[in-house]
């Protein structure tokens, strides 16, 4: 799993996926397929995938929980997630290759590393992508790239999203001007999941938002460029901050510890609103705190997740003291 | 650090306004920003305790929004839409999808709608991406295709060479080559 792994620029990234979508050629898209083409596209798909590296999961025998817990960890899109009907996703061996088979497209490749790692996550992806092209005809213009069902998607098919924890921009009141600049340059910010939570992380992801018109390389070089730098600014951001009130900053991330390490129970808007004062002191390094314990800690303590990993857990006070648990569980041995 | 109103709770929103050059910096508890927002004396849409409640609106769903702005198509300029679909409104797919409603849902019926309305759509596919002909891989029945157009064109170049140097049979060898790499594109 990519998550509770060390990666590149750990500090401000948290993880980086590449998403490729494909059609095949002579079937309508999802939402116009009959039941039996449905059926016909899995069947298929699956065919192509066999073998010890990959494995199908039916989703329609899953609990709400389960399939819900595999969008908080970025398995899957929550769209596949709460999809009726025929639903499923193949998976590799070491489950940061998974493809959606059947949600806004016929297939699509995800690819998920941890940190800032675009070149890893574009092979791995482009590798499966191969398996693909070499058995089943894709659909494909000369003109318009690879066909997708939503036009905003047509060309090279891929959107690179990089995950970042900005809570310099963010306090310094520059999110919206880092959106407008970034959408002069064919990239969009929005918060992580494109979710709203009352208590913010911090979270936001960047994609590139054009993908016809610029090759592949041009849009990971843009990506890698730009992303680099905003790494490079929130990371400077840190180290005056580390300077200016490094003791304030250590003393509140250590009582914020102390609090989570002795609670019995903890909400999931408490843990968030600890988790970005902590992961801003453990990225400064003004705490000993694994960053990547506390991205796997936020994953792993969302509701619907805790409601699939853990017995007796359907009632939000019964999550609370799992949560709890869970919090001592993965960064209780810590020495901060 | 304490907030500067109350200098009881925790400080835990920094904002920075600069206002035609007055800078003014607050540290304040969630509770009294929320209370200085509400009296209008903060204007904090940047940053609330929820970035994502006021920017979350814009980026909540890029795709969304994009659709919105395709379908825009319609609204906003309908001289736009009757050059689009002048001689042709009810063009249609073999899927059954008519251009009306491509252009009205934003989403194609299926890939070979593309072909169908390829120029129908142009302006809109300019209109997102900014350009209208894709760069980058293929498949690789389009990539074997492009392989041997470049190899024909290459042979070609050598042949006219050969003929220039009056090196005749060479010549005639490149021509075989030629005829036999063109036969197996047209087998494709
Ligand atoms: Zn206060
Ligand atoms: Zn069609």
């Amino acid at each position: 799993m990519w998550f509770g792994n060390k990666g590149n620029d750990n500090d401000v990234a948290v993880s980086t996926r590449v998403r490729i979508a494909r059609n095949l050629s002579g079937y309508p898209f999802p939402g116009r397929l009959s039941a039996e083409q449905e059926k016909e596209i899995c069947s298929k798909v699956a065919e192509i995938y066999k073998g010890k590296e990959w494995k199908i999961n039916d989703l329609s025998k899953l609990s709400k929980a389960e399939r819900e817990s595999l969008a908080d960890k970025h398995i899957i899109s929550r769209e596949l997630a709460e999809k009726e009907g025929m639903s499923e996703y193949i998976s590799n061996k070491a489950g940061d290759v998974n493809i959606m088979l059947l949600e806004e497209d016929h297939v699509r490749i995800q690819a998920i590393e941890p940190g800032f790692n675009v070149k890893t996550a574009m092979e791995k992806a482009y590798k499966a992508e191969e398996i693909l092209d070499k058995n089943a005809e894709i659909a494909y213009s000369e003109k318009y790239g690879y066909l997708t069902h939503c036009p905003t998607n047509l060309g090279t098919a891929i959107r690179i999203s990089v995950m970042l924890h900005l809570p310099s921009y963010t306090r310094a009141g520059q999110i919206r001007e880092l959106a407008l600049q970034l959408a002069k340059l064919g990239l969009t910010i929005r918060g992580e999941d494109g979710e709203g939570s009352s208590a913010s992380a911090y979270l936001y992801q960047i994609s590139n938002q054009i993908t016809l018109g610029v090759s592949e390389d041009e849009i990971v070089e843009r990506i890698e460029k730009i992303i680099g730098q905003i790494i490079e600014g929130e990371r400077s951001m840190h180290e005056k901050l580390a300077e200016s009130s490094k003791s304030a900053i250590r003393e509140s991330a250590r009582r914020k510890y102390g609090m989570l390490m002795y609670s019995e129970s903890i909400s999931s808007k408490e843990l968030t609103s600890y988790y970005s004062d902590l992961r801003l002191a453990a990225a400064s390094g003004l705490i000993k705190l694994p960053v990547e314990k506390l991205d796997e800690l936020m994953i792993r303590s969302k509701p619907y997740t805790i409601e699939a990993e853990h017995k007796n857990t359907s009632s939000p006070e019964e999550r609370d003291r799992a949560r709890a648990a869970l919090v001592r569980e993965i960064i209780g041995n810590a020495e901060i | 650090m304490l907030c500067e109103k109350c200098n009881k709770n925790e400080a835990t929103f920094f904002y920075h306004e600069n206002v035609n050059g007055q800078v003014r910096n607050y540290k304040l508890c969630a509770d009294c920003a929320n209370e200085l927002q509400k009296n209008g004396e903060l204007n904090i849409k940047d940053f609330t305790s929820s970035p994502f409640d006021s920017i979350g609106k814009f980026f909540a769903n890029p795709f969304k929004s994009m659709d919105k702005l395709f379908s825009g198509v319609f609204g906003e300029t309908p001289s736009l839409l009757s050059s689009i679909s002048s001689g042709r409104p009810a063009a249609k797919c073999d899927c059954g999808m008519t251009l009306n409603d491509f252009l009205e849902n934003g989403m194609a019926g299926c890939p070979s709608c593309y072909e169908t309305f390829e120029n129908d759509i142009e302006p809109t596919v300019k209109r997102i991406h900014g350009k209208t002909v894709h760069e980058g891989h293929s498949p690789a029945r389009f990539r074997e295709k492009n392989d041997l157009k470049k190899q024909i064109e290459k042979l070609e170049k050598e042949r006219t060479d050969a003929v220039s140097s009056e090196n005749y049979e060479k010549a005639a060898e490149i021509r075989d080559k030629i005829n036999e790499l063109k036969n197996q594109l047209k087998g494709e």
